[in-house]
């Protein structure tokens, strides 16, 4: 039996919402239960221990607008404090500098044995051991999937379906909007500037394309990844990091005429490097425009390669999974006790 | 260490078989063996072998066996696995430089040059290296690159 507080009503808070409410008689169907009881954004937030109505809180836009009961000038670290939720979606900005405010959440409600389901990467950039402990001594579940890759099911695949494997290797492409733009230069001959604004143009970018082209973002999922698929324990300031600003759309027409497009590519094995990569066109890693892609090798099962879509509105489908894995997860628990 | 090891027996029945023995002696593995019989010139036939053996010493010492036994050695040489791999750098590196002072280990079999006197100088470089020295090429490779300043793009 779920209570549900969601941190953040953004982007991706507000598609969640949309889609817990379209898609309520499937999540009732494993908990008739569930409900959303609180939600925050940076000004306030919105409680109602029965659970708010999805419905009106689909339809808007701020929360404020949903009704009198919004506390403004509440925080999100008081509606946690409450202790009567049992997860917490935690959708707030990613800051990959020190996590905040998403760590501080995540310490808090995984303190109140609150499970924590999230797609910000920045808590788990920066603290990964400290919060996945956290979460062990408080028996709680900590999921990410959406972390990492959008909508492509990278963790759960190789958490629940490749249980006596070892990886050996993580190769992907991780970033969409560098992808999207080596894709313009690979295929329209553009060069690296005009295909930066036109990937900005159509909203790709982060406010800071540095973010994205300088390699910061691909390098935060590295992160993230061999931490928890290679059992590493690094930090952000362990990738060496090149980003694609320097690749020329000479160089992107040298690489085609031998077969190979340049890609932005993240390798972990026993270095964890970000960098503008050689990939032969027929390789599997080989996806265009903003899809991404991640090419595993293990010691059984050899080479696996997942292709989807890396951010967006699809992210949802990754965080309704996990919210849905912590539901079955903890009523089978309850039934055993 | 795989070796090419071609000789020539006389063209009689039972020579294979006698030449074999001290490759085994000296701990070679036979990886194949090319038996010309079709090439005779006169009476010989050359016979060409892979043979893997533990060192260089090895070899040499079934070398000077064979010859003992008047047996004729055509080529005796390393098989040394190569990879073909393709870099590309870009920036004012000296490009003419670079190809001139070469690379440690590695054949350059091709290049090619785009833009060569802008910030942007773009350079493919094809190469072939050692298999077992690979690894430590593209280190060198990429270290140059950075001590020039240029980036440098290998394949994954
Ligand atoms: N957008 C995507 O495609 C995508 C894909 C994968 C992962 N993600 C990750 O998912 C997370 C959410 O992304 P998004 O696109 O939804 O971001 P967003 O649109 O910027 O929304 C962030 C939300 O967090 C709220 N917030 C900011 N500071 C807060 C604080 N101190 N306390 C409580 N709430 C606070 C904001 O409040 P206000 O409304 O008051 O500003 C806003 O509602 C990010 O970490 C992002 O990196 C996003």
């Amino acid at each position: 039996m779920l209570n549900v507080i969601i941190a953040g009503f953004g982007f991706i808070g507000r598609k969640l919402v949309r889609t817990f409410h379209k898609k309520i008689d499937l999540i009732k169907n494993v908990d008739s239960k569930f409900k959303i009881i609180g939600v925050s954004d940076s000004k306030g937030y919105l409680y109602n221990l029965n659970g708010l109505d999805l419905k009106r809180l689909s339809s808007v836009k701020r929360l404020s607008e949903y009704s009198e009961e919004y506390r403004e000038g509440r925080s999100t670290e008081e509606m946690i404090e409450k202790g009567e939720a049992n997860l917490m979606i935690e959708v707030t900005p990613t800051n990959v500098d020190d996590g905040e405010p998403g760590l501080s959440f995540m310490k808090a409600a995984l303190k109140k044995g609150i499970h924590v389901v999230t797609s910000n990467k920045g808590p788990l950039v920066v603290a990964f051991r400290e919060l996945t402990s956290l979460a062990k001594r408080n028996d709680c579940f900590l999921l990410y999937e959406g972390t990492v890759a959008g909508a492509i099911p990278i963790f759960s695949l190789i958490k629940r379906c490749l249980q006596g494997d070892t990886i050996r290797r993580i190769m992907g492409i991780l970033n969409g909007t560098t992808n999207y733009i080596l894709s313009r230069m690979y295929f329209e001959g553009t060069s690296f500037e005009l295909a930066l604004k036109e990937a900005r143009e159509r909203g790709l970018t982060e406010r800071d394309p540095s973010y994205d082209v300088d390699g910061i973002d691909a390098a935060c999922k590295a992160v993230i990844l061999a931490n928890a698929l290679m059992n590493r324990n690094v930090k952000f300031k362990d990738v060496k990091r090149t980003g694609i600003r320097r690749v020329t759309q000479e160089a992107i027409s040298l690489a085609k005429k031998s077969k190979f497009a340049i890609k932005l590519v993240s390798v972990i094995d026993k270095r964890i490097e970000v960098s503008p990569k050689l990939v032969p066109i027929n390789h599997p890693l080989c996806v265009h425009s903003t899809l991404n892609a991640i090419h595993i090798e293990t010691d059984l099962a050899r080479e696996i390669t997942l292709i989807g879509r890396g951010a967006g509105e699809e992210t949802v489908s990754a965080v309704l999974n996990d919210v849905l894995t912590v539901i079955r997860e903890t009523a089978s628990r309850s039934r055993k006790i | 260490m795989k070796f090419d090891l071609t000789i020539a027996l006389a063209d009689r029945p039972g020579q294979l078989l006698k030449a074999l023995k001290p490759i085994a002696k000296y701990g070679g593995n036979i990886i194949s063996i090319i038996h010309e019989r079709e090439n005779p010139s006169d009476g010989f036939v050359p016979v060409s072998l892979v043979v893997d053996f533990p060192s260089k010493w090895n070899l040499q010492k079934t070398i000077s066996d064979l010859r003992n036994m008047g047996i004729t050695i055509i080529r005796a040489e390393e098989i040394v696995d190569t990879s073909r791999i393709i870099a590309i750098l870009v920036g004012k590196a000296n490009l003419k430089d670079i190809i001139q002072r070469g690379i440690k280990n590695a054949k350059i079999i091709g290049f090619e040059v785009s833009d060569p006197v802008s910030e942007d100088a773009c350079l493919k470089l094809e190469i072939e290296v050692p298999t077992r020295l690979l690894d430590e090429t593209l280190e060198n490779l990429r270290r140059m690159a950075e001590s020039e300043g240029s980036l440098i793009i290998l394949p994954i």
